[in-house]
């Protein structure tokens, strides 16, 4: 694949006035999403211009102004484990950041054919399983893992979709090439951030995007309640479709997000005790009796799901959900059972997956995975713990991870240890300079490079996957941090996708 | 529409209301202890009788001593049913509940009158505040009566005027019968017993009450300035001009239960409470033939009280998801 830095332009401008000094901070190494060297890229040359006009105190007036109105607003997260109900906000830099038409048209044809050939997985893996049986992924990876469930073969989800909902974690390296770095079809979240920080830009910066023609993110709720209602199991053809969204409460994290998105979409946003089933079919508990419920956009998590079926002792769940679901009654976005196809240990077969299904070639790069389980990889791992991230494959949110080349010898010592002990669980990557961009610094009251990542997201219809022009990016906010994720000090940033020139 | 959101915009209206006339009620006080030649007990003890939390005060307050000094101390009093957490009917407390309810239906909300909710409760929590309540006691009980006066707006006029709105509006209209009743019960015992009758001494606390109940101009006009207890307790039973009298809210809310849950509807859910808050709705009108004085204004409110607190109760059974 060649690289996909942008072609430096005749639009080309200096960095200066706001990012007076910014070049002379780049991190070594490293591609910079809007600076090459002291040019702006091309494709931003017009916003760089824009944006390196404001002065400091400018920015730090509506950075305070953007949080003070998320605080108002309560686009806050709910700190775990706090008796007085803290809320917080999602950190987030208000410098946006910006993807040329042209890298974004890649990227999206790519997360397409990967979301394309990771629901045929699925597929075969809870029916046929020839990917097995033809030795293309070892049988060993997929049927041990916990996250397959031996209990959902069989089942055709209503609709034939599995992964309404997708969020693919996105990293560019030194080259500036997109790399995958991780799949999130289970019930992945931030959506809500992508639309909240897009209304912040264009309070804060209208006449930069204005002139900087980016492409729209609010119609999402719109296309995701399309999604869902593309998928209700036909009943008996007469009436509207009844879809809900199912939250574990306001006690959860991400309660903002549940609500936003029932609100945006117009829909009920249930809880688990106000569904009931009866006869196979799911009802929700109204002032006017039982209603018929069709789709469930569930951000419960599968476990939690249905007390006859996983955890006896979820309070979460709704008894008999499960059977409803099989029996073709009600449509679960996303399906139960999505986790295994977005394993750490399923990840490095996904390339394999693309070829075998679809018979093309992976348009999308990933992060050269060693799988602990192989010997040669093994033995590999063994011997460059100081270079490798090793990620243990049942955990996420950055736990249980080596970050080789910050590691003490003690914390090596530990991972070889338990890599020894269960080959299976553990896999390790090559690290990735994650690019940078340029982020506001409150505290120095300056802009300074911080790495980050990107996490599209692709809803899946019964028409196939369309991708969201725009996206979460996630930035570590700590100097020379590798770790965007919001639970250890990452925050956020408005995402522009460019529109082509015309 | 669902049960549990169904209970959670009713809360969320009474805890609007509620927190409104807590409020009301401090601010209206601090202005009677100020110009009116009464003891500060008599100030002060009604404040924690109304809202019904005696007992609470009387045992973690006094140490159980009726004749303790923090039954006139204003600034206990306030304290107590200002920030107490401890105190269920507090303002803080309101407050929270009334937050937490609108949080639970973040999505029914529209965003202004949620916005205006959560500024309430942040400016409650905020570093400053503490300030404003120490230095300006009067622009802090003006500050909360305003934010939850423009929730109330904004939810007429932003909101659909359908299911979730009815269900808001019933908690905030069964709560004010609640609390008129008790406002009106409590005082009204307390002013037709005074030691020593002073009218002009009455008219002023007749007055403060009707403030703490928005109802001085309304009923000066209805009174053509004429004040007595008589005619202060028959304006705020039945006038059925007056929204915060019993009588307008009672029918209101009997109104707004029909729209949820309509009479001839015989199959739905919620007919036996239609049925008890039309029975006293009607009762509450036949009161209009009746003298109002002496302990007929004790019976009639306990009645409306004792009512209310069932018809709550079957709401919550009927239509709201309670068990």
């Amino acid at each position: 694949m060649q690289s996909q830095s942008q072609a430096q332009g005749p639009g080309a401008v200096p960095a200066g006035g706001l990012f007076d000094g910014y070049p002379a901070a780049a991190l070594p190494g490293t591609f910079d999403e809007m600076f090459d060297g002291a040019l702006a890229r091309g494709p931003f040359a017009r916003v760089a211009q824009l944006l390196a006009k404001m002065s400091p105190d400018e920015l730090a007036r509506a950075q305070q102004l953007a949080e003070t109105a998320l605080l108002q607003q309560g686009v806050t997260f709910s700190v775990y484990g706090d008796a007085r109900g803290t809320e917080k906000i999602f950190p987030f830099c208000l410098l946006p950041r910006l993807i040329a038409a042209a890298d974004f048209a890649r990227v999206e044809r790519g997360l397409q054919q990967r979301l394309r050939a990771l629901g045929a997985f699925l597929d075969d893996i809870y029916g046929e399983q020839k990917i097995l049986a033809a030795g293309v992924v070892p049988a060993e990876m997929i049927l041990g893992a916990t996250s397959y469930r031996p209990m959902l073969r069989g089942v055709s989800p209503p609709g034939g979709v599995r992964l309404h909902i997708s969020g693919v974690d996105l990293i560019r390296d030194a080259d500036g090439t997109w790399r995958v770095l991780e799949d999130n079809l289970r019930t992945p979240s931030g959506v809500s951030y992508v639309i909240e920080n897009r209304l912040i830009s264009k309070r804060l910066f209208p006449r930069v995007m204005d002139a900087a023609r980016v492409h729209r993110v609010d119609h999402y709720p719109t296309r995701l309640a399309e999604t869902l209602r593309s998928v209700a199991p036909q009943i008996d053809g007469s009436g509207d479709v009844n879809a809900v969204v199912l939250t574990p409460g306001p006690y959860n994290s991400a309660y903002f997000e549940h609500s936003f998105l029932a609100r945006t979409m117009g829909l009920e946003l249930v809880q688990a005790p106000d569904l009931i089933v009866d006869g196979d079919k799911v009802y929700c508990r109204t002032t006017r009796g039982p209603k018929r419920v069709d789709v469930i956009y569930r951000r419960t998590d599968e476990a939690f799901l249905d007390p006859e079926v996983f955890r006896p002792d979820s309070v979460l769940g709704v008894p008999g959900l499960m059977r409803a679901y099989a029996a073709g009654n009600v449509a679960l976005a996303n399906a139960p059972g999505n986790g295994v196809a977005d394993d750490k240990a399923v990840y490095p077969f996904v390339p394999k997956m693309i070829e075998f299904y679809l018979g093309e070639q992976p348009l999308l790069e990933q992060v050269h995975t060693y799988v602990c389980l192989f010997d040669t990889d093994r033995q590999y791992v063994l011997e460059n713990l100081d270079k490798l991230v090793v990620k243990a494959v049942d955990e996420a949110g950055g736990y249980g991870m080596l970050m080789g080349p910050q590691s003490t010898a003690e914390e090596r010592e530990e991972f070889r240890r338990r890599i020894l002990a269960e080959p299976r669980r553990y896999i390790a990557q090559d690290r990735i300079e994650l690019s940078s961009c340029p982020t506001w610094i409150s505290e120095r009251g300056t802009v300074e490079p911080r790495r980050v990542d990107l996490r599209p997201y692709i809803l899946t219809s019964r028409e196939g996957p369309w991708v969201l022009p725009g996206g979460l990016t996630r930035v570590a906010l700590q100097r020379g941090s590798y770790v965007v994720n919001s639970s250890q000090g990452g925050g956020s940033k408005d995402t522009w996708v460019m529109k082509e020139t015309p | 529409m669902i049960s549990r959101v169904a209970d959670h915009c009713f809360w969320f209206g009474r805890y609007v209301e509620r927190a409104e006339a807590t409020a009301r009620m401090l601010g209206a006080s601090v202005s009677l202890a100020l110009d009116a030649e009464l003891p500060a007990a008599q100030v002060w003890r009604p404040v924690i009788v109304v809202s019904g939390e005696e007992d609470e005060f009387r045992q973690r307050i006094t140490g159980g001593d009726d004749d303790h000094g923090a039954w006139g101390d204003g600034e206990i009093v306030q304290r107590f049913m200002v920030w107490d957490e401890d105190n269920g009917v507090s303002l803080a407390r309101s407050v929270h509940g009334m937050r937490w309810n609108a949080r639970s239906i973040r999505e029914v909300l529209s965003l202004e009158s949620w916005e205006a909710v959560n500024e309430l409760h942040l400016w409650m929590r905020s570093d400053a505040t503490p300030a404003i309540y120490a230095q300006h006691r009067d622009a802090f009980y003006q500050h909360v009566r305003r934010s939850t006066q423009l929730t109330l707006g904004l939810l007429r006029s932003t909101m659909l005027h359908d299911e979730p709105l009815d269900f808001m509006w019933l908690g905030v209209l069964l709560e004010r019968v609640n609390q008129t009743a008790r406002m009106l019960d409590v005082h009204h015992h307390a002013f037709t017993n005074l030691p020593r009758r002073h009218e002009v001494v009455e008219t002023a606390l007749w007055l403060s009450m009707l403030r703490a109940l928005s109802g001085s101009e309304a009923f000066l006009k209805r009174a053509a300035g004429r004040v007595s207890s008589e005619g202060v307790a028959r304006f705020l039973v039945s006038e059925p001009a007056f929204p915060r009298s019993i009588a307008y809210c009672v029918h209101s809310a009997y109104g707004r239960l029909c729209d949820i849950r309509p009479p001839d509807h015989h199959t739905l859910p919620g007919g036996v409470s239609l049925e008890r808050l039309r029975v006293l709705d009607s009762w509450i009108r036949a009161r209009e033939q009746e003298p109002l004085s002496g302990t007929a204004v004790h019976d009639v409110l306990t009645h409306v009280v004792d009512e209310v607190h069932e018809i709550c109760g079957t709401l919550g059974k009927e239509l709201l998801g309670a068990d």
